[in-house]
């Protein structure tokens, strides 16, 4: 079953983190050694980290199907920071990992313990979509 | 360059969803199986992935002891995640045309939804760190 964790981040944290290189590094290390682990078990379908929100856009078709593109990012108290797609054999599983995402190193080491959505992803439209 | 387009909604626009008439569905999924098809052929499709029901959300957040906390209830907020398409395109104005296409596509009675979808590019420094 495929589950999405999303990592979001308070819009006032927005921009770099303001973290001593060595924070930054041990951060990242971690990261990437937790994602080469799911790798190996077979359980990450992808990871992404997204760009900062002030290179965000919403776009919105207006009534004549044309783009409509505010520069200004709307008003939201968390944004999107970046996701995984893992595959796993049961929910608890796709917590667990969460756990250990939210548990990230942040300055001087310490656990960040960010807050990790954990949705189901739908395998298929529901039948009333088809 | 890679782009996300993200879906959100609100619980009410959810709720209203359930109550539109199979012909709305059916139309509404025909034009974005038609957009994810075009973009397909286009070479621009990467990826796309509907949610489940925010009901099934959970968080987790890592603890001291790394165990994970999981909270039944979904967290107080206006809107959340109901999928999303990731783009490989030539450039950011054609992420937002896409994003308009997928806005426009059409609710009750074949009016368009003109959702609003938020653009946001891949942090491409991290990509090239995996």
């Amino acid at each position: 079953m495929k589950y999405m964790l999303m990592m979001n981040t308070m819009r006032a944290g927005a921009g770099v983190p303001d973290w001593s290189q060595r924070d930054l590094q041990a951060h990242v290390a971690f990261m990437m050694r937790l994602n080469k682990e799911l790798h190996e078990s077979g359980e990450l379908a992808s990871a992404e980290g997204l760009s900062f929100p002030d290179q965000a856009k919403l776009v919105r078709a207006g009534s004549d199907g044309l783009p409509v593109t505010d520069g200004v990012f709307p008003e939201s108290k968390e944004f999107l920071a970046g996701f995984w797609i893992i595959d796993v054999d049961a929910p608890e599983r796709a917590y667990a990992i969460a756990g250990r995402i939210s548990a990230a190193p942040g300055p001087g080491g310490a656990p960040l313990n960010m807050p990790i959505e954990v949705r189901p992803v739908m395998s298929a439209p529901p039948r009333e979509m088809l | 360059m890679k782009y996300i387009l993200l879906m959100s909604g609100t619980k009410a626009g959810v709720d209203g969803y359930h109550k539109w008439s199979q012909k709305d569905v059916e139309a509404h999924m025909t034009v974005l199986r038609s957009i994810s098809q075009e973009l397909s052929k286009s070479g621009e499709f990467v990826a796309t992935q509907g949610l489940a029901d925010p009901n099934e959300a959970k968080c987790v957040r890592g603890e001291k002891s790394g165990v994970p906390v999981t909270d039944g209830i979904f967290p107080e907020s206006k809107e959340f995640l109901l999928g999303y398409w990731i783009v490989d395109v030539a450039s950011p104005d054609r992420a937002y045309a896409i994003a308009s296409r997928i806005s426009a596509a059409p609710g009750p009675g074949g009016v368009p939804t003109n959702m609003p979808i938020e653009v946001r590019g891949f942090a491409e420094h991290r990509q090239s760190e995996r």
